[in-house]
């Protein structure tokens, strides 16, 4: 059996066996044979094939930079091809990376890369090739360009960050009494305080206070624990802190009971309930901003706020990632490379989605420093905290589905506490002693 | 194909007479020896497509299911029956093989129902065949992202049609795609529309292969038409409703397509439309765990074998046959 | 059938005729209801490509767009993928339905016609094969193409497809209902199998292969899972998998959703249109079998 004989990007190509094998199929094609996609075009430009997973907001910016990007780069014939958010997208980069040959460049979420096969679906990226371009460890957080190494090679061109933070609908506070003189939310600070605010935002709506991704509980969740100083990890057996995961879920049960946000609010239906303001306030990923802005509301954006600690935010990064390749292709890597400093210098644009670039020049200028409202949660952005490490774990892996649908009946008070944190516990065992994959 | 008899063909016997071929004559084990070596020269192209692309994964399958191999390692190990213990011990195995048994249980009455009365309708009414064929019919030519794509479509909140009519006759919204109680029958309901004329078409075939002497001699004894229906249409079609049964229990068992795309690949909510096929897809290419689906496939194999088990057992009874 | 067919046809006679009654007029009403209902969800595809997208998620819902515009259609078209996923569809369901045909009716007249050694047992192994559904295939065919790097190429998206065992039974079947008496006399002629098969099988056979042929790209042309998993690159897609899974940057357009639907939909219900009768027995005929 072949159980030994799978790609390994490092490996030269062995036309032997399988390219005999391959002939002998294709030859019983009746001629089918070949038909790959090569990589150069009639043109004799350099075709990029770039993958990615973003619509709605996000969607539209990447276009506007491509459009950019074509003009700039005329020997470039760059195709994108949108999948949908989450799951159906890393299925097609699982099994397109697997084939080899299906595209040149893909946006992956940075707390995924481990989990998706580096050094066998991932090609490491040429660093010498990218500082030529002006990307180095100078120009990237140390916190982001560390998630990027896999055993000290780079596997990863890190686009953006992006955490959950805090809208707030400027009209509501301001009736409710909570905005300073400069028009921005008035800072709290520990649970009583928080909890003050939402009640007092609660009275001048007449519904609720605040908004949240009920369905999407984990995002919350990992913000509270990551405040309290709660730390998770896999080897072998879950290690959790039983007391500080009980303070959080304790307060989403809280906030819900109490009546202070809705019991249930699902991803679409969260930024509507806020444009629908039965709510002054919401917590959300600053991937919101456009739709809201385009909303014509009012809004003002701050960190997630500090319930137990220091205002920490769940977050993630978007990053460039390269495919492992059937036949090596220099042409197509290079244009590649070049795609993805491209994108980062240029990631001004893409800071109007919300995220926080990932290149430094770019979040050192003054253009960046003067977005509103994106200048309430950049520091908060600095310090974003990723999801624990695992290949299980990260966004639309997993873990976090498991612990969405678990913490979800917390909001709702069909379970307590106690039982949802044994349910998230027995599921996050069984991810553990499921054989990984990678 | 051009198939012509050429005139300019030798026509005249080789050698020796056709008498001659016989076993005992020396021109014998020629002719059986060409005629061996012809009939494995025609069967060698599909024996050849048949062995590489059914026989070999069939067992390759087997051996994967064995071994821990993944799509993202490029090493693997035999790991004897750890697949299958913890396929043994997965809720999502045993939730999602429901939800395939539950689609099944409650696609396959409408799919046979409805294909029956549209096929008496289009039957009993004159001058409207072709067009009722084609209603009924035009749905199963559609590819399946066409059909989903207009089904998410008519199954939106709001501005969905079928939300707007549920509105204007009073009714309150149903959140078809995104409730965990619906999201299963808005997949059943789909599918109905999509395949029924399918087994329309089979009905129909039927149908008309009843002489209408039948009907006309119960007609002139005074049967009336319900029970011209039920003692006479119906009995004659049972052979073709058990075969009509039995390929919808088999399609609807392999439910993925359209479940897949109308839930926008995420399976439903809590996975309420994810089918057994969803989830070897979800475990083998999203999790990249080759070994496991592998070893999930072959549950799904041995379901599909059970059912026809099952279907030969209730079919093949005496009575039913003739 | 007209109301005063009905009456016409009820002076005619005393023995109640069997399709121009009173209940027959029911029958009609029911019939046409029932069309217009599974008409509906197309005729509703149809009007929303038509309209301006501002126009597709008004609240009230309209039957009919205030300003019909082929804008949708523009920009669907412009955009180029959905010729491609045409294109590989045609090029994937005539390369299957082709072989499927030469393989299956080679196959067929040998189990029928050609003694050879292996026969029964190599039968029996195809109809054991039925039993296996393709669902099951996926992922060790995955693996296998990985392997022989045939992902993303027509052949690997192709030849799977062809496997097909059902389609042997069912021309076997027919061949053997052919008279020997043809063959044998073609045989005295001196003819071989193969000028047999061409020359006497084949002509007699031209309702069944279009049935078989017809049936076989219907199911080709439809395939979603095999070429789901096998066609990645967007540029090798079919229409049902590009349709289903690449999306608009823009998120959900529903009037352009709408027109690629009806393009996406229209190569086949026009064969339908043009061919009707011969679908409908391709379907019967090799589906009843």
């Amino acid at each position: 059996m072949r159980a030994r004989q799978t790609h390994t990007p490092t490996r030269a190509p062995r036309i032997g066996r399988r390219g005999f094998l391959t002939a002998g199929i294709a030859a019983a094609g009746l001629g089918l044979a070949g038909c790959g996609s090569g990589a150069a075009t009639s043109s004799g430009r350099a075709r990029l094939r770039q993958w990615n997973l973003f619509t709605g907001g996000d969607g539209a910016r990447l276009m506007e930079m491509h459009e950019a990007f074509r003009e700039e780069h005329p020997e470039i014939q760059l195709e994108d091809t949108t999948f949908m958010w989450g799951d159906p997208f890393y299925t097609k980069f699982v099994m397109g990376a697997a084939g080899g040959r299906a595209f040149d460049i893909a946006t992956v979420h940075l707390s995924r890369l481990r989990g998706l096969g580096t050094g066998t679906l991932i090609s490491p990226v040429p660093r010498d090739l990218l500082a030529e371009h002006g990307i180095t460890e100078d120009t990237v957080p140390t916190t982001v360009w560390d998630k990027c190494l896999v055993d000290g090679e780079l596997y990863a061109i890190p686009l953006d960050t992006h955490l959950v933070v805090t809208y707030y609908n400027r009209r509501i506070c301001e009736r409710a009494g909570v905005l300073e003189g400069d028009g921005t939310l008035v800072e709290t600070n520990g649970e009583e305080e928080l909890i003050d605010l939402l009640t007092e935002v609660k009275e001048a709506t007449g519904q609720y206070g605040i908004v949240m991704e009920t369905t999407g509980a984990w995002r919350q969740f990992w913000s509270l624990y990551r405040q309290l100083g709660g730390e998770m990890t896999f080897d072998g057996e879950l290690v959790i802190d039983d007391d500080k995961a009980l303070r959080c879920l304790d307060f989403l049960r809280r906030v819900s009971e109490e009546g202070l946000a809705p019991r249930a609010s699902d991803a679409p239906g969260t930024p509507a309930n806020f444009q629908n303001e039965i709510a002054g306030l919401m917590f959300g990923g600053n991937w919101e901003l456009p739709t809201l802005r385009d909303a014509g509301m009012d809004f003002g954006m701050r960190p997630f706020p500090a319930v137990f600690g220091d205002p920490l935010g769940q977050g993630d990064s978007h990053a460039f990632v390269l495919p492992y390749r059937r036949t090596p292709d220099r042409e197509a890597e290079n244009a590649a490379v070049a795609y993805a400093a491209w994108m980062l210098r240029n990631s001004l644009t893409w800071a109007g989605g919300g995220h926080t670039p990932a290149y430094l020049p770019v979040t050192g200028s003054e253009d960046y420093q003067e977005l509103e409202p994106q200048a309430g949660y950049r520091e908060a952005a600095e310090n974003v905290q990723f999801d624990p490490q695992a290949w299980f774990s990260g966004s639309a892996a997993q873990l976090q589905s498991d612990a969405n649908s678990v913490f979800q009946a917390v909001h709702t008070g069909a379970t307590t506490p106690e039982v949802a944190l044994d349910r998230f516990k027995s599921a996050a065992q069984r991810l553990i002693d499921t054989p990984p994959p990678v | 194909m051009t198939a012509h008899a050429d005139p300019a063909a030798p026509r005249k016997p080789r050698s020796g007479s056709p008498g001659a071929h016989t076993p005992e004559t020396p021109r014998a084990l020629p002719t059986r020896l060409r005629d061996s070596l012809t009939g494995l020269g025609f069967v060698a192209p599909f024996t050849l497509l048949f062995a590489a692309f059914l026989l070999w994964p069939m067992l390759a399958a087997l051996w994967s299911s064995f071994t821990d191999r993944s799509l993202a390692r490029s090493d693997s190990s035999f790991v004897g029956l750890a697949n299958w213990q913890q396929l043994a011990g997965d809720p999502a195995v045993w939730q999602s093989l429901w939800v395939t048994v539950l689609f099944t249980l409650l696609s396959t009455p409408p799919l046979v129902v409805i294909a029956l009365v549209m096929a008496l309708l289009t039957n009993r009414v004159s001058g409207l065949g072709w067009f009722l064929r084609f209603s009924f019919f035009a749905p199963f030519l559609l590819p399946v992202a066409v059909v989903t794509l207009i089904w998410q479509w008519m199954y939106q909140p709001g501005f969905g049609l079928i939300n707007a009519a549920l509105a204007r006759v009073g009714l309150s919204e149903v959140a078809w795609l995104t409730n965990e109680n619906t999201v299963l029958l808005s997949v059943v309901i789909t599918t109905v529309w999509w395949t029924v004329g399918f087994n329309f078409l089979l009905y129909l075939a039927a149908l008309q292969g009843i002489p209408r002497q039948v009907h006309e001699a119960a007609a002139l004894d005074g049967a009336g038409a319900w029970r011209r229906l039920f003692g006479i249409t119906l009995p004659l079609l049972r052979r073709t409703t058990a075969l009509v049964v039995m390929l919808q229990m088999v399609a609807s068992l392999k439910l993925f397509d359209q479940a897949y795309l109308l839930t926008d690949g995420t399976g439903g909510p809590n996975y309420a439309a994810r089918p057994i096929i969803g989830y070897i897809v979800d475990s083998g290419f999203t999790e990249m765990n080759i070994g496991y689906a592998s070893a999930v496939s072959y549950l799904f194999f041995a379901v599909i074998i059970v059912a026809a088990i099952i279907q030969y057992r209730l079919f093949s009874r005496p009575g039913v046959e003739s | 059938m007209t109301p005063t067919s009905a009456v016409a046809s009820q002076r005619r006679g005393t023995r109640p005729p069997l399709r121009f009654t009173p209940g027959g007029l029911t029958f009609t009403v029911l019939a046409l209801f029932l069309a217009v209902v599974w008409l509906i969800p197309l005729v509703w595809a149809v009007i929303t490509s038509l309209k301006p997208e501002s126009e597709t998620t008004a609240v009230p819902v309209r039957w009919l767009p205030l300003e019909p515009t082929f804008a949708a259609y523009e920009t669907v078209i412009a955009r180029g993928d959905l010729q491609q996923w045409l294109l590989n569809s045609t090029v994937i369901a005539t390369v299957v339905t082709a072989l499927t045909l030469v393989t299956c009716v080679l196959a067929a007249y040998a189990f029928s016609k050609i003694p050879f050694p292996g026969r029964s047992w190599l039968f029996a192994l195809f109809i054991a094969g039925i039993l296996v559904p393709p669902q099951v295939l996926i992922i060790p065919l995955f693996d296998q193409m990985t392997f022989l790097g045939l992902i993303d190429t027509y052949t690997g998206i192709a030849l799977p497809q062809v496997v097909a065992p059902i389609m042997i039974i069912i021309l076997k079947r027919f061949f053997d209902a052919i008279p020997r008496d043809y063959e044998e006399a073609a045989r005295l002629d001196g003819a071989g199998h193969l000028r047999i098969l061409v020359n006497v099988v084949l002509p007699m056979s031209t309702p069944i292969l279009a049935a078989v042929g017809i049936f076989t790209f219907v199911q080709a042309w439809n395939n979603f899972l095999w070429p789901f998993i096998s066609a990645t690159d967007p540029n090798l897609m079919t229409v049902p998998v590009g349709l289903g899974t690449v999306q608009g940057s823009y998120g959900i357009l529903y009037a352009q959703n709408m027109a690629a639907a009806v393009l996406g939909a229209l190569p086949l219900i026009v064969v339908f249109l043009l061919f009707q009768r011969q679908v409908v027995r391709g379907v019967t005929d090799a589906g009843l079998k």
